[in-house]
């Protein structure tokens, strides 16, 4: 187990590579992680040493395979911590950055897979895009689509409560048509063959995202 | 032997359950007809078969009461054979059932209906790929014109071995049916049905609850939508082998006009006021023939005989029943059912349901609810039967309340009989006014004050398709027949028995009692009071009874309009029959039906009551 500084460092290769894709300079990683040149040089060489980071010509590094998999994952825990204390706990971008970046080291793998999948998202879109991020209202449900549009099922809210439409077919993956939305919300989809009349307040269980 | 029939609501498997057992079993084109199990025999090369029809499922593992029923049949073994009915013009989604009912491992014969509707949608139904992958026999049939369901019955005596069909589900479910076997040694569907939550062993539920929650935090579904997703899919793989589809012929599609609020909506109104009207009108030309004929060709020349007084009491009283209940069955009752029997069997009503659903939701209950309440104009024992169409005991409660104050077709009579004749068209009307406003306002009051949780719908729109002329009848002529089983007696006795109440002057003493109170209340005489409480026992004899005790069958000449007006009230909110109480204890229990029954015994004479000294 590494420690979080190791762990910082592994980070903010990652970031700056654009997920391991190309190389980092020093200078690159000290500017990401705020401190000297010289100190970033004695972390580098460690972590050269152990073999996650390797020198590439051009007095730059780049990830091993097995340091870029501990990267990702602090990565995402990073991420998916930042989503939920923005978007749930609502606490400010700078502020929920600054505290993500405490969590993610001691944050055990299973509360990271619980807390996204209650987020139902891998972490947080890019800010100014909420949409990409299909927890909770922002979600888009069977009410937000028109008549005549066809669409996949992305998630369906309250499963055992709703396992009816398990069973007639609506369940995640499925590709559904929406044939009849009344003024009052209630819809009718079509989904295998077959018209399913829904209520309003069971059609916003069901999350849909727009088919390719 | 003993066979059963599986399958999705309206697929025709109640009407080949009558062409196997030649009963007279109800068929319906909207879910959950058949609540019960129904059971017939018939006999096969001089062996008895018995054949249970089981009610109609979309799931084996929901929790639905039909649901659980036939989960809890099947588990007991008691069948000789599975017969799974299936829609072939909505194979893929049948498909799902049927390879729930295939996991099972009991000996199956499958049957695809419905192929002539399928072969007219240009769908070409191969029944081989089917056969080979579940290894039991496949029947195509079309039920409707009585095709091939002479085969049903010696394909399923020969079916023995049941289907090795083994659907492949996700490789963490089959690692859970692995671990599961092997801890427990459940079989395959009993690890499956656990890990959806499904099962009587405490330790193998905890253990497979845990591996749930295990799958469902890798994958972000539940074990139950995966597992559902794996049967779906495969369920279409298997359509994709079975079914080629041609261009379908074009056709027109109704539901462009039935399900979107105008035109639907004016059509809606407009079906359920026509149908009323209907009955209205021809029901009282109807009932006005059959009460002419009996009075000239029964009463008079039986009380010409000049028998002794107490014969000709009784025997009067017997043709007077005869008399009120045929002039009801036949003009009101049956003329109703057939027009409930054409609109179920069209399919109509699950597009009356789907536009009805926000109304409903104001007054508590969903869509689903327009059918009992519709029934309930017919008559209300089969509306709170079906009552258990909806979710939760919340809308049950609701429904129950609202169904048991619906104008049925005996009240119809009261109002066509008394204030229509009397009185005049548009008084009949306001009296339905009343009704319906009281309705109304009931239904916000309980959706505020019942407790419990709110289901919303999800209801399969059937297919819409020409009622069967034959079938309607039939239907309509089950239902009458069950309507005078019930009733006439109930009216023979009733009417007897009141005949020599009046014979030995029990009445008039009880009459004098009681008219202090209903002259106070209701402006209305002592033997109105009678009346009313004849009623209870079928609300048209209130009508009869009146007219007894009357001493006329002509009301406007001993009682003024607004009397007349005010006893129509009453007895139309005034408590439900003895039939419907009946079946309310045993739907929502005891509770429920006190609270209803002094509910509408409050509310009649409270509105009656008000009428009267406000217009008086």
């Amino acid at each position: 187990m590494l420690s979080s500084t190791f762990e910082d460092y592994l980070e903010a290769v990652f970031m700056i590579t654009e997920n391991g894709e190309r190389s980092a300079t020093l200078q690159e990683i000290a500017d990401a992680l705020d401190s000297e040149v010289a100190d970033a040089e004695v972390t580098t060489s460690f972590l050269i040493g152990e073999g996650y980071l390797e020198w590439v010509p051009g007095d730059a590094f780049r990830l091993t395979a097995k340091g870029k998999t501990i990267a990702s994952e602090v990565a995402r825990k990073h991420r998916v911590l930042q989503c939920f204390l923005t978007e749930v706990l609502g606490i400010e971008e700078e502020a929920a950055n600054r505290e993500a970046c405490a969590l993610e080291h001691d944050i055990s793998d299973e509360i990271i897979d619980r807390l996204s999948s209650y987020l139902d998202c891998d972490g947080c879109p890019p800010p100014g895009r909420r949409a990409g991020c299909r927890w909770g209202q922002d979600a888009c449900t069977l009410l937000d689509c028109e008549e005549g549009d066809t669409v996949r099922v992305a998630a369906v809210r309250r499963p055992r409560r709703n396992r009816r439409l398990l069973d007639l077919g609506i369940f995640p993956g499925e590709i559904v048509e929406i044939r009849r939305k009344l003024p009052n919300h209630s819809v009718v989809v079509r989904v295998k063959g077959c018209d399913i009349g829904i209520s309003p307040e069971i059609a916003t269980s069901i999350v849909v995202e727009s088919c390719p | 032997m003993r066979f059963a029939l599986v399958g999705n609501p309206t697929v025709g498997k109640s009407l080949i359950f009558n062409q196997l057992t030649g009963l007279g079993v109800e068929v319906s084109n909207y879910p959950g007809t058949t609540v019960e199990l129904q059971r017939g025999n018939t006999c096969f090369e001089r062996e008895i078969v018995e054949i249970v029809d089981l009610p109609g499922i979309y799931s084996l593992e929901g929790e639905s009461d039909e649901e659980t029923l036939v989960r809890q049949y099947l588990d007991r073994q008691e069948t000789d054979a599975v017969i799974v009915v299936a829609n072939a013009t909505r194979l893929e989604r049948n498909l799902y059932l049927l390879l729930q009912v295939a996991e099972y491992g009991l000996p199956m014969v499958v049957v695809l209906n419905m192929v002539d509707d399928a072969a007219k949608q240009g769908l070409e139904i191969d029944p081989g790929p089917l056969r080979d992958l579940l290894g039991v026999d496949v029947i195509l049939t079309a039920a409707s014109l009585g095709k091939n369901i002479d085969q049903i019955i010696p394909a399923a005596l020969v079916a023995t071995r049941p289907s090795e069909i083994e659907i492949p589900y996700d490789h963490h479910i089959e690692a859970a049916i692995r671990s599961l076997g092997k801890m427990f040694g459940v079989s395959r569907r009993g690890s499956l049905q656990a890990l959806q939550g499904f099962g009587d062993d405490p330790d193998l539920l905890e253990a497979a609850r845990t591996i749930a929650d295990e799958i469902e935090s890798r994958h972000r579904m539940t074990a139950a939508q995966i597992i559902a997703a794996n049967r779906h899919n495969f369920a279409r793989e298997i359509a994709d082998l079975t079914v080629r589809k041609e261009a379908p012929p074009p056709r027109t599609d109704l539901d462009s006009i039935l399900t979107r609020p105008i035109p639907g909506i004016p059509i809606l109104f407009g079906v359920l006021a026509g149908m009323l009207l209907f009955v209205f009108v021809v029901g009282s030309y109807l009932e006005e023939l059959i009460v002419e004929a009996f009075e000239i060709f029964m009463l008079q020349p039986f009380v010409a005989l000049g028998l002794p007084p107490l014969v000709e009491a009784i025997g009067t009283a017997i043709i007077l029943a005869l008399q009120a209940g045929l002039g009801i069955a036949f003009p009101f009752v049956f003329l109703f059912y057939i027009i409930i029997s054409i609109l179920e069997d069209s399919g109509y009503m699950t597009r009356a349901a789907f536009l009805a659903d926000n109304a409903m939701h104001q007054i508590g209950m969903h869509g689903g609810a327009v059918i009992p309440l519709t029934l309930a104009f017919g008559c209300n024992v089969p509306a709170i039967m079906s009552v258990r169409l909806l979710r939760s005991r919340r809308e049950r409660i609701i429904a129950s309340f609202l169904v048991t104050m619906v104008p049925c077709s005996a009240r119809t009579v009261i109002i066509a009989g008394i204030v229509a004749t009397f009185v005049g068209i548009g008084a009949a009307f306001s009296v339905y006014g009343i009704v319906l406003a009281l309705i109304i306002v009931t239904g916000l009051f309980l959706s505020r004050v019942t407790p419990g949780e709110r289901f919303g719908m999800i209801m399969e729109m059937v297919a819409l398709r020409r009622p069967d002329p034959k079938l309607v009848a039939r239907k309509a002529w089950a239902r009458l027949s069950e309507f005078l089983f019930i009733a006439m007696p109930l009216l023979l006795v009733g009417s007897v028995f009141l005949g020599l109440l009046e014979f030995f002057g029990v009445m008039a003493i009880f009459e004098q009692i009681v008219e202090p109170y209903t002259m106070g209340l209701l402006g209305l005489p002592g033997y109105t009071a009678t009346a009313l409480i004849f009623g209870i026992l079928r609300k048209e004899m209130a009508f009869e009874t009146l007219a007894i005790l009357a001493g006329t069958a002509d009301l406007g000449s001993v009682l003024t309009s607004l009397q007349l007006y005010v006893f129509s009230v009453v007895t139309v909110l005034f408590i439900p029959c003895l039939a419907t109480i009946t079946v309310l204890l045993r739907e929502v229990g005891s509770r429920i039906t006190l609270a209803i029954t002094i509910y509408t015994i409050s509310l009649g004479l409270l509105i009656g009551g008000l009428i009267y000294h406000l217009l008086a």
